[in-house]
């Protein structure tokens, strides 16, 4: 043993003034199996934050706290606080769809619906009511395939098959169609892990973009990606959050050794 | 290394013979049949017709003469003309075609008028090649006049079920299982893919649902005699709805139609990727916008197959219906879903107990309505699917 300590460190990042988002001894339960045990994060408003971690950690799990998907899994229970600006998002007066229209999600396979581009973005936005007519949803389709970074590519085909594009544009179009909805949130859970190296080198590029404008949580098992993308990092393990910090600062200089252990690549 | 090899492909080359030789039998079976009805059933859709010169100035017919009066008049003149068994010659409800030509031009009842009238069943099928010996000699006198001749039955296709085999039609049972089947299907669908999509989608799974689910799969397997007598004593003697009406025939096949639509639509369900699921509720949509804009709209073409092929089993379905009392003898096409009225499969049960041989082909031609009829059916569920099953 050397003289980094082996507990969960304390999370210096815990009061952050801009934090968006604060989870406070948040445990997750399949059944009577504990897959989150008692995290307490908080989720930075103008940084970007990676949770990394060896597979079956419960680094998606966590993620899917934020926004309430566990709640689709018939036997997720979910213990602990949760908030967004203030609001307790596990609160019984909390409406679940419009906190996944404040908290949107990109998932780790690229999931268009079997509809057109235009209609994939446009869906969002309609079920929601945010445009009125035509001539404004087309504005919202494009401005969200711009911001995504897929404008340029398919403004020619808008009702083309969103099914129809390789993997990394769909992913994009994904991406553009958690946009459209116009969230304040986004979580991604290993976007890239489906692409190839192109591809991902693009979304990195726009994560980079979309960062300021969104509070952007990536899960991610590639730890170049993570210190390429993220301002913070997490380190989960076993269910439980083990470090949490600056990027620069758990990549460097972690002070858990098992986080050492890990990004030295000694297991996962 | 290299018998093993060749063992191999023998086994191949062996298992492809096999499925061929299935695949034949079952062609030459179905060949079969097709050929047995069509040769048998043909001659159902052709009817005999003889001349027969009504001088409507000699006799006292009117046009407000009363049925019986013109049959007697029509039988005079048939006598007059081929001598004693001339009346026998015709089909007993020759008469109504006179009745109907004086509707349409009352001024023959003042002329000599030739009408051709439609022949008894004896002689029908005597001129089709298969009576007996007084038949065929008066078939032969006819042909010599150039009174007889043999066209295409519109009576057939446009008339209900009669005692004489010279005269029935199959617009009255067909008219009844359209109106069954749309009965069936308005209840059926709706009720059979909302059970589905709750089950699928909503029911929490415990011992309840699982019990719902066993008995669903069992009530697709029950014999369908058991649902007529189920009909029988919940629609007819419970609410007392009316006998023999594609109302109860429809509802009594719904309850059997319905399982099969459950089972096949949470099938087609579950077999939505629940990425796209997922994708919906993660931009905010709500468990119904997901279900009705995403889960039905992809598992629509496998309940339709489903639905299809409920509804093909219903339309042939018999038994029940006997026992509702839709085996009455219904001489009227169906006006309503409430008026007595006959389905195609008991129309063929009905004719092919019948003892007088002008029903035999009359059977097959049915028959080959049924079978167009079921045709029609599955070539629409082939049409549907493809339309819906363009996923982009
Ligand atoms: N739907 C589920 N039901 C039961 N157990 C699950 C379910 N999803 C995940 N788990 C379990 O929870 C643990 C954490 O999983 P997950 O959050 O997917 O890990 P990670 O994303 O870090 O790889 C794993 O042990 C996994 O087996
Ligand atoms: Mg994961």
């Amino acid at each position: 043993m050397n003289s980094m300590t082996d507990t969960v460190a304390a999370t210096p990042l815990r009061n952050d003034a801009a934090a968006k988002m604060t989870a406070r001894e948040v445990s997750v339960f399949y059944g009577a199996k504990k897959a989150v045990d008692s995290v307490s994060i908080d989720i930075s408003q103008d940084n970007v934050t990676a949770f990394i971690g060896p597979s079956g950690c419960g680094k998606s799990t966590f993620l899917r706290t934020l926004n309430r998907m566990n709640d689709t899994i018939a036997n997720a229970r979910v213990e602990g606080q949760i908030v967004l600006d203030g609001e307790d998002i596990y609160a019984p007066a909390m409406d679940v769809v419009q906190l996944r229209a404040r908290v949107g999600m990109v998932f780790q396979k690229p999931n268009p619906f079997p509809k057109s581009i235009y209609e994939n973005v446009a869906y969002g936005p309609r079920i929601h009511g945010l445009a009125d007519g035509r001539a404004q949803m087309d504005e919202i389709v494009e401005r969200s395939l711009k911001r995504a970074g897929l404008w340029e590519e398919v403004k020619d085909r808008l009702q083309d098959s969103g099914t129809a594009l390789s993997g990394g544009q769909q992913q994009r179009l994904c991406i553009a169609r958690a946009i459209a909805v116009d969230p304040e949130v986004i979580l991604m859970d290993e976007p890239c892990s489906a692409l190839d190296p192109i591809a991902t080198a693009r979304i990195e590029e726009l994560i980079h973009e979309l960062r300021g404008r969104y509070a952007i949580v990536i899960v991610t098992h590639n730890m170049q990606q993570a210190a390429r993308v993220s301002q913070r990092t997490a380190f989960f393990h076993l269910g439980s959050l083990v470090e949490y910090g600056e990027t620069s600062e758990i990549f460097t200089n972690p002070r858990v050794e098992r986080t050492k252990d890990y990004i030295t690549g000694r297991y996962g | 290394m290299r018998r093993r090899i060749r063992r191999r492909y023998a086994a191949e080359r062996r298992f492809r013979l096999l499925g061929l030789g299935a695949i034949l039998l079952s062609a030459a079976f179905l060949a079969f049949l097709l050929v047995t009805m069509v040769s048998n059933g043909l001659g159902g859709f052709r009817q005999t017709e003889i001349r027969v010169d009504i001088d409507f100035a000699a006799n006292t017919l009117s046009a407000a003469s009363a049925g019986g009066e013109i049959e007697a008049a029509v039988a005079a003149a048939a006598e007059a003309q081929y001598g004693p068994g001339g009346a026998r010659a015709l089909s007993d409800t020759a008469w109504l075609r006179v009745e109907r030509a004086i509707e349409d031009d009352p001024s023959i009842l003042a002329r000599k008028k030739a009408l051709w009238l439609p022949a008894a069943s004896a002689i029908d099928g005597a001129a089709k090649g298969d009576g007996d010996g007084e038949a065929e000699a008066l078939v032969t006198r006819l042909e010599q006049d150039d009174a007889i001749r043999t066209g295409f039955n519109t009576d057939f296709l446009t008339g209900a079920d009669a005692t004489d085999p010279a005269a029935v039609g199959i617009w009255g049972a067909f008219k009844g299982s359209l109106l069954t089947m749309l009965v069936t299907l308005a209840i059926a669908f709706p009720v059979g893919v909302l059970s589905a999509v709750y089950l699928e989608e909503y029911a929490p799974r415990n011992r309840w649902t699982d019990m719902i689910e066993v008995s669903i799969n069992n009530l697709a397997a029950v014999p369908s005699i058991i649902f007529g007598l189920l009909g029988l004593a919940v629609f007819l003697n419970t609410f007392h709805l009316p006998r023999s009406a594609p109302l109860v025939g429809g509802l009594t096949l719904a309850l059997m139609t319905m399982p099969v639509i459950v089972i096949a639509g949470r099938n087609a369900i579950k077999s939505v990727p629940p990425s796209i699921r997922d994708a919906a509720l993660g931009i905010g949509a709500s468990k119904v916008q997901v279900v009705f804009h995403h889960v039905l709209p992809l598992a629509l073409p496998g309940i339709l197959t489903g639905t299809i092929i409920g509804m093909a089993r219903a339309l042939g379905e018999t038994a029940p219906l006997l026992m509702i009392g839709m085996r009455a003898f219904i001489a009227t096409p169906p006006d309503g879903i409430t008026s007595p009225a006959s389905v195609l499969p008991v129309q063929i049960f009905l004719w092919s107990d019948e003892v007088s041989r002008g029903f035999v082909e009359k059977t097959s031609a049915a028959i080959i309505v049924l079978l167009a009829f079921l045709l029609a059916m599955n070539g629409l569920a082939i049409f549907l699917r493809n339309k819906f099953e363009r996923r982009w």
